[in-house]
């Protein structure tokens, strides 16, 4: 069985992508009090659904890049098999 | 919850309102409740008059209450009347003639649960014998017994209660002064219903006792539901106007239980108060899918009473984020339109409300009305704004009945008015 190794550069990578998913939830959570004129205490009383839409981002962007990875890995092992 | 932590939470709630403006308004007078009475709970003697399944529903919520005991039970059916003293643990004296019971000296207060024909002879006469009275709703069976029994009170001085338990329990008392405090606007339109699924029988061991059984189903002894069911909710509604409506129409019939009962198995009327908001009322026995409600409308909200509800009218947006969502949500899922709306139906709002009273209270208000009535008889103390409230309640429901009798619309009689 082969052992399954997490780098830190790996995890230093997600962490950087879940710290933009939550920049863009937090412009998504200003963009939607300015548009509707709701009050900036929401900037934290929801900080909840700022946190929820993170993770369904995130976890939309793992589905995205497992399909990526799907769809160009027979190429890959053609490429890997030349080399 | 027992009796004990929902007399606690009544006195909190009833501290709470009787800080307030709302007590000198129009709140029934439950000062005498919600004084604190430590432990001291003089001893109130009671009889019971009529000990059929009302007078042992009392008896029940009375055996919870320290400080009254009934020492006499009377009634003509020798079974209720067997079941009455056995609540009692056998110790009370039964009697079968009321008027006896009325002899007995140390008897302060007497509870009134018969037919409705009754209510007036019987609580006349307890009062005149100089003891303190507590009947069961509705007041009485005609307007001119209704005022009979008010003027009485008014000669002896002694407490007179009519058993409307919706004014002692703590979520309507919320629910009243939320609506006194402006939180729905000016009253509009109060709706109210009943109803059942059931014939409204009880078994009949055999054919000689029907009308005395199923007195309810008999005009002779009964208003039918106007009078045992309408009467509570009409009193609500009046509480909440702080007024009693001028006129009513209506219609009524049997429609679905032909079984040889006189009163009418529906109703359906229209009640107009002074400034022209209405109650809209009915009442039926052969569905009961809705159940009961009393729905108060204003301009800035709904409330139901005895789910205990709130619906703003204009209730707080959504946070902004959920808003934007929710758009974008609709922009992507939504089917696309392939002609501008011209008419959307406007079907009932589908928002949940807000319970206006959190806790979930097993008493409806009896036990607590039951212990209302020995204080007040401890204090010597008449309500004269709870008598008005049910003498205003009977005779609506009375004219609601005779509204329908007649086909046409009745106008509160200028004679009955206090």
């Amino acid at each position: 069985m082969k052992d399954l190794v997490i780098k830190g550069s790996w995890i230093r990578r997600e962490l950087i992508i879940l710290a933009i998913i939550f920049l863009f939830a937090v412009v998504v959570n200003v963009i939607g009090i300015i548009k509707h004129d709701t009050g900036w205490i929401e900037l934290l009383s929801q900080l909840h659904v700022v946190f929820i839409l993170m993770f369904i981002l995130y976890a939309l962007l793992w589905l995205l890049r497992l399909i990526i990875y799907l769809v160009t890995f027979p190429f890959r092992n053609k490429k890997n098999s030349k080399t | 919850m027992t009796y004990k932590q929902s007399r606690r939470i009544f006195l909190q709630k009833t501290a709470l309102i009787t800080g307030g403006l709302f007590l000198g308004s129009h709140l029934p007078d439950l000062r005498t409740l919600a004084a604190d009475q430590g432990e001291t709970t003089e001893e109130v003697k009671l009889g019971l008059i009529g000990s059929g399944s009302r007078g042992q529903y009392l008896m029940d919520h009375l055996n919870l209450i320290p400080g009254i005991e009934v020492v006499a039970v009377c009634d003509n059916y020798q079974p209720n009347l067997t079941m009455g003293v056995q609540k009692t643990g056998g110790k009370a004296e039964a009697f079968t003639d009321y008027r006896k019971l009325l002899e007995r000296r140390d008897i302060d207060g007497v509870i009134i649960a018969t037919p409705l024909h009754l209510h007036s002879l019987m609580s006349v006469d307890a009062l005149q014998a100089g003891l303190h009275v507590f009947c069961e709703k509705a007041m009485a069976k005609t307007p001119r017994e209704c005022l009979d029994m008010y003027k009485t009170q008014l000669q002896t001085g002694k407490i007179l209660l009519i058993g409307h338990q919706r004014m002692f329990n703590p979520r309507y008392l919320k629910a009243f002064e939320m609506i006194n405090s402006g939180q729905l606007g000016d009253i509009t339109q109060i709706r109210a219903y009943w109803h059942r699924n059931n014939d409204w029988r009880r078994a009949v061991p055999e054919p000689g006792l029907e009308r005395k059984i199923n007195w309810r189903l008999y005009w002779e002894y009964s208003e039918g539901l106007m009078t045992e069911l309408g009467s509570h909710q009409i009193q609500v509604a009046n509480f909440i106007k702080k007024d009693f409506p001028r006129r009513v129409a209506g219609t009524g019939s049997i429609n679905y239980w032909h079984d040889g009962r006189e009163v009418f198995d529906n109703v359906n009327l229209v009640y107009e108060y002074p400034d022209g908001s209405t109650l809209i009322y009915d009442s039926m026995i052969s569905n009961a899918h809705y159940g009961l409600e009393e729905q108060v409308m204003g301009p800035k909200g709904t409330m139901e009473l005895e789910t205990g509800k709130m619906y703003s009218e204009n209730p707080p947006p959504a946070p902004g984020i959920l808003q934007l969502l929710n758009n974008i949500e609709h922009k992507i899922f939504d089917p696309l339109p392939l002609g501008g709306k011209s008419w959307v139906p406007e079907t009932a709002r589908e928002a949940k409300g807000e319970y206006i009273y959190e806790v979930d209270l097993e008493d409806d208000g009896t036990a607590l009305e039951m212990e209302g009535f020995a204080q007040m008889i401890r204090e010597n103390r008449h309500s004269d704004i709870l008598l008005r409230e049910a003498y205003y309640g009977a005779i609506a429901a009375l004219l609601g009945n005779e509204a329908i009798k007649k086909g046409e619309m009745i106008t509160f009689p200028e004679e009955y008015i206090l």
